[in-house]
Protein backbone atom coordinates (compact mmCIF):
# COMPACT_ATOMS: atom_id res chain seq x y z
CA UNK A 1 0.00 0.00 0.00
CA UNK A 2 1.22 3.45 -0.61
CA UNK A 3 1.56 6.47 1.71
CA UNK A 4 -0.93 7.78 -0.27
CA UNK A 5 -3.42 5.23 0.52
CA UNK A 6 -3.15 4.66 4.29
CA UNK A 7 -6.25 6.50 5.02
CA UNK A 8 -7.99 3.67 3.07
CA UNK A 9 -7.32 0.21 3.94
CA UNK A 10 -8.38 -1.11 0.75
CA UNK A 11 -8.19 0.13 -2.36
CA UNK A 12 -9.62 -0.92 -5.83
CA UNK A 13 -9.19 -0.17 -9.97
CA UNK A 14 -12.35 1.74 -11.42
CA UNK A 15 -12.87 3.03 -14.84
CA UNK A 16 -11.59 6.61 -15.44
CA UNK A 17 -13.56 9.23 -15.00
CA UNK A 18 -13.89 10.40 -18.34
CA UNK A 19 -15.37 6.72 -19.43
CA UNK A 20 -19.11 6.87 -19.90
CA UNK A 21 -21.40 5.60 -17.82
CA UNK A 22 -22.63 1.58 -18.67
CA UNK A 23 -26.86 2.64 -19.67
CA UNK A 24 -29.27 -0.25 -19.47
CA UNK A 25 -29.33 -3.11 -22.34
CA UNK A 26 -29.92 -1.63 -25.36
CA UNK A 27 -31.16 -5.02 -26.68
CA UNK A 28 -34.73 -3.99 -26.41
CA UNK A 29 -36.62 -1.39 -27.88
CA UNK A 30 -38.44 1.82 -27.26
CA UNK A 31 -41.94 -0.42 -27.68
CA UNK A 32 -40.43 -3.41 -25.17
CA UNK A 33 -39.27 -1.28 -22.40
CA UNK A 34 -41.49 -0.26 -20.00
CA UNK A 35 -39.79 3.22 -19.99
CA UNK A 36 -37.48 4.66 -22.38
CA UNK A 37 -36.32 8.08 -21.14
CA UNK A 38 -34.09 10.06 -23.72
CA UNK A 39 -32.16 13.34 -23.12
CA UNK A 40 -34.59 14.26 -20.15
CA UNK A 41 -33.67 17.36 -17.96
CA UNK A 42 -36.24 19.50 -15.32
CA UNK A 43 -35.75 22.93 -13.86
CA UNK A 44 -37.96 23.70 -10.93
CA UNK A 45 -37.79 27.51 -11.86
CA UNK A 46 -33.93 28.70 -12.36
CA UNK A 47 -32.48 25.27 -10.96
CA UNK A 48 -32.11 22.68 -13.02
CA UNK A 49 -32.68 19.61 -11.03
CA UNK A 50 -31.90 16.84 -14.11
CA UNK A 51 -29.38 16.59 -16.98
CA UNK A 52 -29.97 14.81 -20.04
CA UNK A 53 -30.95 11.33 -18.14
CA UNK A 54 -31.22 8.64 -20.76
CA UNK A 55 -32.38 5.42 -18.92
CA UNK A 56 -34.64 1.98 -20.18
CA UNK A 57 -36.64 0.22 -18.01
CA UNK A 58 -37.24 -3.24 -17.92
CA UNK A 59 -40.64 -4.27 -18.30
CA UNK A 60 -42.01 -6.85 -15.29
CA UNK A 61 -38.74 -6.31 -12.95
CA UNK A 62 -37.69 -3.88 -10.43
CA UNK A 63 -35.75 -1.05 -11.28
CA UNK A 64 -34.38 0.69 -8.11
CA UNK A 65 -33.48 4.48 -8.48
CA UNK A 66 -30.54 4.91 -5.23
CA UNK A 67 -28.60 7.96 -4.97
CA UNK A 68 -27.96 11.09 -2.09
CA UNK A 69 -30.93 13.53 -1.15
CA UNK A 70 -31.42 15.90 -3.70
CA UNK A 71 -29.31 14.21 -6.47
CA UNK A 72 -33.12 13.95 -8.91
CA UNK A 73 -34.30 10.35 -8.21
CA UNK A 74 -37.56 11.58 -6.99
CA UNK A 75 -38.11 13.83 -9.32
CA UNK A 76 -36.88 11.33 -12.20
CA UNK A 77 -39.47 8.95 -10.80
CA UNK A 78 -42.35 12.01 -10.69
CA UNK A 79 -41.21 12.29 -14.45
CA UNK A 80 -42.43 8.96 -15.30
CA UNK A 81 -45.92 9.71 -14.24
CA UNK A 82 -46.22 13.62 -15.14
CA UNK A 83 -46.42 14.40 -11.57
CA UNK A 84 -43.90 16.87 -11.50
CA UNK A 85 -46.06 19.10 -13.50
CA UNK A 86 -47.95 19.50 -10.39
CA UNK A 87 -45.02 22.06 -9.29
CA UNK A 88 -45.71 25.34 -10.53
CA UNK A 89 -42.55 26.50 -11.12
CA UNK A 90 -41.48 22.41 -12.55
CA UNK A 91 -40.67 22.20 -16.48
CA UNK A 92 -39.16 19.23 -18.32
CA UNK A 93 -37.48 18.45 -21.84
CA UNK A 94 -36.60 14.98 -23.48
CA UNK A 95 -38.50 12.52 -24.16
CA UNK A 96 -40.17 9.57 -22.23
CA UNK A 97 -42.18 6.79 -23.72
CA UNK A 98 -44.15 3.71 -22.23
CA UNK A 99 -43.98 0.93 -24.20
CA UNK A 100 -43.50 3.32 -27.16
CA UNK A 101 -46.50 5.94 -26.37
CA UNK A 102 -44.93 9.12 -25.44
CA UNK A 103 -46.28 10.25 -22.52
CA UNK A 104 -45.70 14.14 -22.81
CA UNK A 105 -47.25 13.98 -26.38
CA UNK A 106 -49.75 17.20 -26.89
CA UNK A 107 -52.53 14.63 -26.96
CA UNK A 108 -52.07 13.26 -23.97
CA UNK A 109 -54.05 13.75 -20.47
CA UNK A 110 -51.56 13.98 -17.72
CA UNK A 111 -54.84 11.65 -15.96
CA UNK A 112 -54.74 8.65 -18.49
CA UNK A 113 -50.75 8.51 -17.82
CA UNK A 114 -51.48 7.89 -13.92
CA UNK A 115 -53.91 5.63 -14.81
CA UNK A 116 -51.55 3.61 -16.42
CA UNK A 117 -48.65 4.32 -13.86
CA UNK A 118 -49.21 4.09 -10.39
CA UNK A 119 -47.43 5.31 -7.41
CA UNK A 120 -47.36 5.02 -3.83
CA UNK A 121 -45.60 7.29 -1.79
CA UNK A 122 -43.25 7.50 1.25
CA UNK A 123 -45.67 7.77 3.56
CA UNK A 124 -49.16 5.98 3.39
CA UNK A 125 -51.92 8.27 2.66
CA UNK A 126 -55.05 6.37 2.50
CA UNK A 127 -58.38 8.51 2.39
CA UNK A 128 -58.91 9.28 6.01
CA UNK A 129 -62.97 9.25 5.53
CA UNK A 130 -63.06 6.37 3.77
CA UNK A 131 -63.91 2.72 4.76
CA UNK A 132 -60.62 -0.02 3.70
CA UNK A 133 -63.12 -1.18 0.64
CA UNK A 134 -63.83 2.01 -0.26
CA UNK A 135 -60.13 3.07 -0.35
CA UNK A 136 -59.08 0.56 -2.71
CA UNK A 137 -61.88 1.08 -5.07
CA UNK A 138 -61.84 4.92 -5.02
CA UNK A 139 -59.87 5.12 -8.52
CA UNK A 140 -62.12 3.21 -10.36
CA UNK A 141 -65.15 4.90 -9.18
CA UNK A 142 -63.68 8.35 -9.84
CA UNK A 143 -63.16 6.35 -13.33
CA UNK A 144 -66.96 6.01 -13.41
CA UNK A 145 -66.90 2.19 -12.87
CA UNK A 146 -70.50 1.63 -10.67
CA UNK A 147 -70.59 -1.63 -11.02
CA UNK A 148 -70.60 -3.33 -7.49
CA UNK A 149 -69.62 -6.88 -8.35
CA UNK A 150 -66.94 -5.49 -10.48
CA UNK A 151 -65.43 -3.31 -7.92
CA UNK A 152 -65.80 -6.19 -5.44
CA UNK A 153 -64.22 -8.21 -7.36
CA UNK A 154 -61.20 -5.99 -8.00
CA UNK A 155 -61.45 -4.57 -4.22
CA UNK A 156 -60.43 -8.40 -3.02
CA UNK A 157 -58.03 -9.05 -6.03
CA UNK A 158 -56.15 -6.18 -5.16
CA UNK A 159 -56.36 -7.04 -1.59
CA UNK A 160 -54.82 -10.65 -2.08
CA UNK A 161 -52.23 -9.26 -4.64
CA UNK A 162 -50.80 -6.57 -1.42
CA UNK A 163 -51.32 -9.54 0.85
CA UNK A 164 -53.83 -7.43 2.88
CA UNK A 165 -57.07 -9.95 2.50
CA UNK A 166 -56.59 -12.08 4.78
CA UNK A 167 -55.79 -9.48 7.63
CA UNK A 168 -58.78 -7.28 6.63
CA UNK A 169 -61.30 -9.69 5.27
CA UNK A 170 -63.65 -9.22 8.36
CA UNK A 171 -62.87 -4.99 8.30
CA UNK A 172 -63.40 -3.88 5.72
CA UNK A 173 -66.18 -1.07 6.47
CA UNK A 174 -63.38 -0.20 9.27
CA UNK A 175 -61.55 2.85 8.08
CA UNK A 176 -58.59 2.74 6.48
CA UNK A 177 -56.48 5.13 8.47
CA UNK A 178 -57.66 2.17 11.54
CA UNK A 179 -55.17 -0.34 9.87
CA UNK A 180 -51.32 -0.15 11.34
CA UNK A 181 -48.90 2.11 9.31
CA UNK A 182 -47.54 -2.00 7.71
CA UNK A 183 -51.31 -2.08 6.47
CA UNK A 184 -51.63 1.26 5.36
CA UNK A 185 -49.08 1.22 3.20
CA UNK A 186 -50.17 -2.16 1.41
CA UNK A 187 -53.81 -0.87 1.14
CA UNK A 188 -52.27 2.55 -0.83
CA UNK A 189 -50.10 -0.61 -3.05
CA UNK A 190 -54.12 -2.15 -3.37
CA UNK A 191 -55.31 0.96 -4.16
CA UNK A 192 -52.64 1.52 -7.03
CA UNK A 193 -52.70 -2.32 -7.89
CA UNK A 194 -56.98 -2.01 -8.36
CA UNK A 195 -56.26 0.64 -11.15
CA UNK A 196 -54.22 -2.18 -13.48
CA UNK A 197 -51.47 0.08 -14.30
CA UNK A 198 -48.58 -1.06 -16.19
CA UNK A 199 -46.21 0.35 -13.94
CA UNK A 200 -45.84 0.80 -10.30
CA UNK A 201 -43.65 3.74 -9.22
CA UNK A 202 -43.08 3.87 -5.09
CA UNK A 203 -40.99 6.79 -3.37
CA UNK A 204 -39.47 5.27 -0.36
CA UNK A 205 -42.52 3.09 0.57
CA UNK A 206 -40.30 1.67 3.14
CA UNK A 207 -38.60 4.15 5.03
CA UNK A 208 -41.68 4.82 7.98
CA UNK A 209 -41.85 0.93 8.19
CA UNK A 210 -40.68 -1.62 10.87
CA UNK A 211 -38.44 -4.33 9.27
CA UNK A 212 -41.59 -6.85 9.57
CA UNK A 213 -43.74 -4.28 7.57
CA UNK A 214 -40.94 -3.37 5.34
CA UNK A 215 -40.13 -7.14 4.51
CA UNK A 216 -43.77 -7.84 3.65
CA UNK A 217 -43.32 -5.04 1.31
CA UNK A 218 -40.74 -6.07 -0.12
CA UNK A 219 -41.89 -9.92 -0.43
CA UNK A 220 -45.14 -7.91 -1.87
CA UNK A 221 -43.12 -6.47 -4.74
CA UNK A 222 -41.87 -9.89 -5.52
CA UNK A 223 -44.92 -10.85 -6.23
CA UNK A 224 -47.01 -8.01 -8.04
CA UNK A 225 -43.63 -7.92 -10.33
CA UNK A 226 -44.53 -10.38 -12.32
CA UNK A 227 -47.65 -8.46 -13.58
CA UNK A 228 -46.70 -5.21 -12.97
CA UNK A 229 -43.26 -3.16 -14.00
CA UNK A 230 -41.71 -1.61 -10.92
CA UNK A 231 -39.88 1.58 -10.36
CA UNK A 232 -38.61 2.06 -6.89
CA UNK A 233 -36.92 4.89 -5.12
CA UNK A 234 -34.95 4.18 -2.01
CA UNK A 235 -32.44 5.16 0.28
CA UNK A 236 -32.03 1.94 1.76
CA UNK A 237 -29.12 0.23 -0.19
CA UNK A 238 -29.78 -3.34 1.06
CA UNK A 239 -32.95 -3.27 -0.15
CA UNK A 240 -32.26 -2.11 -3.67
CA UNK A 241 -29.92 -4.58 -3.37
CA UNK A 242 -32.29 -7.42 -2.16
CA UNK A 243 -35.24 -6.23 -4.51
CA UNK A 244 -34.26 -5.10 -7.43
CA UNK A 245 -33.15 -6.21 -10.81
CA UNK A 246 -31.43 -2.99 -11.93
CA UNK A 247 -30.00 -0.32 -9.99
CA UNK A 248 -29.27 3.26 -11.40
CA UNK A 249 -27.17 5.47 -9.26
CA UNK A 250 -28.32 9.83 -9.10
CA UNK A 251 -25.86 12.22 -8.51
CA UNK A 252 -26.15 16.31 -8.69
CA UNK A 253 -28.61 15.43 -10.96
CA UNK A 254 -27.29 13.35 -13.62
CA UNK A 255 -27.66 9.55 -14.30
CA UNK A 256 -23.92 7.90 -13.12
CA UNK A 257 -24.46 4.75 -13.59
CA UNK A 258 -27.10 1.77 -14.70
CA UNK A 259 -26.94 -1.96 -14.41
CA UNK A 260 -27.57 -5.29 -13.16
CA UNK A 261 -28.10 -4.80 -9.19
CA UNK A 262 -25.69 -7.77 -8.80
CA UNK A 263 -22.83 -5.31 -10.74
CA UNK A 264 -23.56 -2.22 -9.09
CA UNK A 265 -23.46 -3.88 -5.43
CA UNK A 266 -20.87 -5.84 -6.72
CA UNK A 267 -18.38 -4.08 -9.09
CA UNK A 268 -19.52 -0.70 -9.92
CA UNK A 269 -17.66 0.50 -12.81
CA UNK A 270 -17.40 4.33 -11.51
CA UNK A 271 -15.47 5.20 -8.08
CA UNK A 272 -18.85 7.82 -7.77
CA UNK A 273 -21.11 4.87 -7.59
CA UNK A 274 -18.46 2.71 -5.39
CA UNK A 275 -17.81 5.66 -3.22
CA UNK A 276 -21.94 6.08 -2.72
CA UNK A 277 -23.13 2.45 -2.01
CA UNK A 278 -19.74 1.43 -0.23
CA UNK A 279 -20.65 5.18 2.09
CA UNK A 280 -17.73 7.49 1.46
CA UNK A 281 -20.03 10.13 0.75
CA UNK A 282 -23.76 10.54 0.62
CA UNK B 1 -6.38 10.78 -2.21
CA UNK B 2 -8.90 8.07 -1.76
CA UNK B 3 -11.66 9.02 0.65
CA UNK B 4 -12.47 7.67 3.99
CA UNK B 5 -15.92 5.71 5.07
CA UNK B 6 -18.15 8.00 6.49
CA UNK B 7 -18.32 5.77 9.99
CA UNK B 8 -14.55 6.15 10.87
CA UNK B 9 -15.57 2.38 13.05
CA UNK B 10 -15.99 1.08 9.79
CA UNK B 11 -12.44 2.12 8.51
CA UNK B 12 -11.16 1.08 12.03
CA UNK B 13 -13.03 -2.28 11.55
CA UNK B 14 -11.07 -3.11 8.23
CA UNK B 15 -7.93 -1.20 9.45
CA UNK B 16 -8.50 -3.63 12.76
CA UNK B 17 -9.05 -7.18 10.14
CA UNK B 18 -6.32 -6.32 7.72
CA UNK B 19 -3.68 -5.45 10.60
CA UNK B 20 -4.34 -8.97 12.11
CA UNK B 21 -4.36 -11.44 8.98
CA UNK B 22 -0.85 -8.94 8.05
CA UNK B 23 -0.03 -10.74 11.15
CA UNK B 24 -0.96 -13.94 10.85
CA UNK B 25 0.71 -13.98 7.46
CA UNK B 26 3.78 -12.76 8.95
CA UNK B 27 4.15 -15.81 11.86
CA UNK B 28 3.42 -17.90 9.01
CA UNK B 29 6.28 -16.94 6.64
CA UNK B 30 8.66 -16.85 10.03
CA UNK B 31 6.68 -20.49 10.76
CA UNK B 32 7.91 -21.74 7.15
CA UNK B 33 11.29 -20.23 7.88
CA UNK B 34 11.93 -21.80 10.97
CA UNK B 35 10.41 -25.40 9.82
CA UNK B 36 13.29 -25.67 6.69
CA UNK B 37 16.19 -23.72 8.55
CA UNK B 38 15.76 -26.35 10.76
CA UNK B 39 16.10 -28.72 7.98
CA UNK B 40 19.05 -27.34 6.26
CA UNK B 41 20.92 -26.24 9.20
CA UNK B 42 19.76 -29.83 11.42
CA UNK B 43 18.54 -26.93 13.81
CA UNK B 44 15.48 -29.12 15.95
CA UNK B 45 14.95 -26.01 18.49
CA UNK B 46 13.36 -23.95 15.51
CA UNK B 47 11.55 -26.78 14.80
CA UNK B 48 9.99 -26.56 18.10
CA UNK B 49 9.16 -23.05 17.77
CA UNK B 50 7.24 -24.17 14.31
CA UNK B 51 5.02 -26.74 16.26
CA UNK B 52 4.81 -24.04 19.23
CA UNK B 53 3.98 -21.22 17.18
CA UNK B 54 1.08 -22.87 15.39
CA UNK B 55 -1.60 -22.59 18.07
CA UNK B 56 -1.14 -18.62 17.95
CA UNK B 57 -1.44 -18.68 14.09
CA UNK B 58 -4.79 -20.89 14.67
CA UNK B 59 -5.56 -18.31 17.13
CA UNK B 60 -5.50 -15.46 14.35
CA UNK B 61 -7.43 -17.48 11.85
CA UNK B 62 -10.36 -17.50 14.56
CA UNK B 63 -9.55 -13.56 15.23
CA UNK B 64 -9.72 -12.62 11.15
CA UNK B 65 -12.96 -14.94 11.28
CA UNK B 66 -14.82 -13.63 13.88
CA UNK B 67 -13.50 -9.77 13.03
CA UNK B 68 -14.55 -10.59 9.42
CA UNK B 69 -18.07 -11.65 10.53
CA UNK B 70 -18.39 -8.92 12.77
CA UNK B 71 -17.70 -6.40 9.87
CA UNK B 72 -20.07 -8.24 7.62
CA UNK B 73 -22.99 -7.91 10.37
CA UNK B 74 -22.10 -4.59 11.42
CA UNK B 75 -21.65 -2.55 8.40
CA UNK B 76 -22.87 -4.91 5.29
CA UNK B 77 -20.40 -3.73 3.27
CA UNK B 78 -20.52 -3.84 -0.69
CA UNK B 79 -18.82 -3.81 -3.95
CA UNK B 80 -14.64 -3.40 -2.73
CA UNK B 81 -15.15 -3.61 0.83
CA UNK B 82 -17.07 -6.42 0.62
CA UNK B 83 -14.98 -8.27 -1.47
CA UNK B 84 -11.90 -7.13 0.65
CA UNK B 85 -13.32 -8.85 3.73
CA UNK B 86 -14.06 -11.95 2.09
CA UNK B 87 -10.89 -12.32 0.72
CA UNK B 88 -9.55 -11.60 3.67
CA UNK B 89 -10.96 -14.27 5.68
CA UNK B 90 -10.12 -17.23 2.75
CA UNK B 91 -6.47 -15.12 2.66
CA UNK B 92 -6.37 -16.42 7.02
CA UNK B 93 -7.98 -19.80 5.87
CA UNK B 94 -5.02 -20.43 3.21
CA UNK B 95 -1.99 -19.04 6.04
CA UNK B 96 -3.64 -21.10 8.70
CA UNK B 97 -2.88 -24.35 5.91
CA UNK B 98 0.72 -22.94 5.29
CA UNK B 99 0.79 -22.64 9.21
CA UNK B 100 -0.02 -26.66 9.29
CA UNK B 101 2.40 -27.43 5.85
CA UNK B 102 5.29 -26.13 8.33
CA UNK B 103 4.42 -28.13 11.00
CA UNK B 104 3.88 -31.04 9.10
CA UNK B 105 7.80 -30.27 7.89
CA UNK B 106 8.68 -29.60 11.61
CA UNK B 107 7.99 -32.86 12.51
CA UNK B 108 9.82 -34.71 9.76
CA UNK B 109 12.44 -32.63 10.09
CA UNK B 110 12.92 -33.50 14.15
CA UNK B 111 12.82 -37.23 12.38
CA UNK B 112 15.68 -36.61 10.13
CA UNK B 113 17.97 -34.55 12.57
CA UNK B 114 17.59 -37.51 14.64
CA UNK B 115 19.54 -39.61 12.33
CA UNK B 116 23.25 -38.82 10.41
CA UNK B 117 22.63 -35.97 7.53
CA UNK B 118 21.10 -36.92 3.94
CA UNK B 119 23.00 -35.23 1.08
CA UNK B 120 19.56 -35.62 -0.87
CA UNK B 121 18.58 -32.17 1.36
CA UNK B 122 20.22 -30.07 -0.56
CA UNK B 123 17.92 -30.94 -3.57
CA UNK B 124 14.97 -29.25 -1.78
CA UNK B 125 16.77 -25.83 -1.36
CA UNK B 126 15.66 -24.73 -4.48
CA UNK B 127 12.12 -25.96 -4.45
CA UNK B 128 12.04 -24.11 -0.88
CA UNK B 129 12.93 -20.94 -2.16
CA UNK B 130 10.73 -21.00 -4.82
CA UNK B 131 7.28 -21.45 -2.52
CA UNK B 132 9.12 -19.20 -0.01
CA UNK B 133 9.17 -16.69 -2.96
CA UNK B 134 5.67 -17.53 -4.15
CA UNK B 135 4.30 -16.93 -0.53
CA UNK B 136 5.92 -13.60 -0.22
CA UNK B 137 4.65 -12.40 -4.08
CA UNK B 138 1.59 -13.75 -3.32
CA UNK B 139 0.88 -12.11 0.22
CA UNK B 140 2.61 -8.86 -1.55
CA UNK B 141 0.09 -8.83 -4.25
CA UNK B 142 -3.28 -9.11 -1.63
CA UNK B 143 -1.47 -6.63 0.20
CA UNK B 144 -0.70 -3.89 -2.44
CA UNK B 145 -3.54 -5.54 -4.73
CA UNK B 146 -1.04 -5.98 -7.25
CA UNK B 147 -2.75 -7.57 -10.35
CA UNK B 148 0.98 -8.04 -11.92
CA UNK B 149 2.04 -10.30 -9.78
CA UNK B 150 -0.91 -12.06 -8.74
CA UNK B 151 -1.31 -13.57 -12.47
CA UNK B 152 2.01 -14.82 -12.71
CA UNK B 153 1.65 -16.96 -9.93
CA UNK B 154 -0.35 -19.31 -11.65
CA UNK B 155 2.64 -20.68 -14.06
CA UNK B 156 4.98 -20.47 -11.00
CA UNK B 157 3.03 -23.44 -9.10
CA UNK B 158 3.44 -25.63 -12.50
CA UNK B 159 7.19 -25.16 -11.43
CA UNK B 160 6.69 -26.17 -7.85
CA UNK B 161 4.94 -29.31 -9.19
CA UNK B 162 7.49 -29.98 -11.08
CA UNK B 163 10.10 -29.85 -8.82
CA UNK B 164 8.28 -31.89 -6.26
CA UNK B 165 7.57 -34.50 -8.95
CA UNK B 166 11.36 -34.82 -10.12
CA UNK B 167 12.44 -34.88 -5.86
CA UNK B 168 10.19 -37.34 -5.61
CA UNK B 169 10.95 -39.15 -8.58
CA UNK B 170 14.85 -39.28 -7.95
CA UNK B 171 14.36 -40.31 -3.88
CA UNK B 172 12.15 -43.37 -5.18
CA UNK B 173 14.62 -44.12 -7.61
CA UNK B 174 17.04 -44.20 -4.92
CA UNK B 175 15.32 -46.58 -2.46
CA UNK B 176 16.23 -49.63 -3.34
CA UNK B 177 19.66 -48.80 -3.67
CA UNK B 178 20.20 -46.91 -0.52
CA UNK B 179 17.30 -49.16 1.75
CA UNK B 180 18.73 -47.87 4.73
CA UNK B 181 17.73 -44.44 3.99
CA UNK B 182 13.87 -45.55 3.39
CA UNK B 183 12.71 -43.33 6.34
CA UNK B 184 14.94 -40.45 5.40
CA UNK B 185 14.20 -40.54 1.66
CA UNK B 186 10.10 -40.88 2.64
CA UNK B 187 10.65 -37.91 5.13
CA UNK B 188 12.25 -35.58 2.26
CA UNK B 189 9.01 -36.93 -0.12
CA UNK B 190 6.71 -35.68 2.59
CA UNK B 191 8.39 -32.41 3.14
CA UNK B 192 8.28 -31.40 -0.51
CA UNK B 193 5.28 -32.38 -0.66
CA UNK B 194 4.27 -30.08 1.72
CA UNK B 195 6.23 -27.54 0.20
CA UNK B 196 4.14 -28.06 -2.97
CA UNK B 197 0.92 -27.65 -0.91
CA UNK B 198 2.32 -23.89 -0.08
CA UNK B 199 3.05 -23.10 -3.52
CA UNK B 200 -0.78 -24.17 -4.13
CA UNK B 201 -1.60 -22.08 -0.80
CA UNK B 202 0.40 -19.08 -2.67
CA UNK B 203 -1.94 -19.66 -6.12
CA UNK B 204 -4.87 -19.39 -3.92
CA UNK B 205 -4.31 -16.22 -2.35
CA UNK B 206 -2.99 -14.82 -5.18
CA UNK B 207 -6.58 -15.63 -6.99
CA UNK B 208 -8.58 -14.39 -3.92
CA UNK B 209 -6.23 -11.01 -4.70
CA UNK B 210 -7.35 -10.89 -8.13
CA UNK B 211 -11.20 -11.23 -6.97
CA UNK B 212 -10.46 -8.62 -4.11
CA UNK B 213 -8.85 -5.91 -6.71
CA UNK B 214 -10.69 -6.56 -9.97
CA UNK B 215 -14.14 -8.82 -8.79
CA UNK B 216 -12.86 -11.53 -11.72
CA UNK B 217 -12.91 -15.35 -10.43
CA UNK B 218 -9.92 -16.78 -11.98
CA UNK B 219 -10.12 -20.06 -9.64
CA UNK B 220 -10.26 -23.21 -12.01
CA UNK B 221 -9.61 -21.34 -14.99
CA UNK B 222 -7.15 -23.24 -17.17
CA UNK B 223 -4.87 -20.79 -19.27
CA UNK B 224 -5.60 -20.81 -23.02
CA UNK B 225 -3.34 -23.25 -24.71
CA UNK B 226 -1.75 -21.40 -28.13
Amino acid sequence: MTASDSSRPFTVQHAPPTSPAPMPSPTLTAEQLAFDAKNVCVWYGEKQALFNINLGVRPKSITAIIGPSGCGKSTFLRCLNRMHELVPSARMEGKITLFGDDLYAPTVDPSYVRRRVGMVFQKSNPFPTMSIQDNVVAGLRLNGIRDRAFLDEQMEKSLRLAALWDEVKNDLHKPGVSLSGGQQQRLCIARAVAMQPEVLLMDEPCSALDPMATQKIEELMQEIKKNFTIVIVTHNMQQAARCSEQTAFFFMGKLIEMDSTEKIFGNPAQKQTEDYITGRFG
Amino acid sequence: MPQSHILHNFDQALNNLRNTVLMMASLTERSLDNAMTGLFERDSDRCNVVIADDEEIDTLEKTVDKDGYDVLIRFQPVASDFRQVIATMKLSNNLERVGDAAVNIARRVKKLNAHPSLPEVKTLEPMYAEAKAMLKDSLRAFTDGDLEIAVELKPRDKLLDRLNKDIADQLTEAMPKHTEQLRGYLNLIFIARSLERVGDHATNIAEDAIFAKSAEDTRHVRPVQS
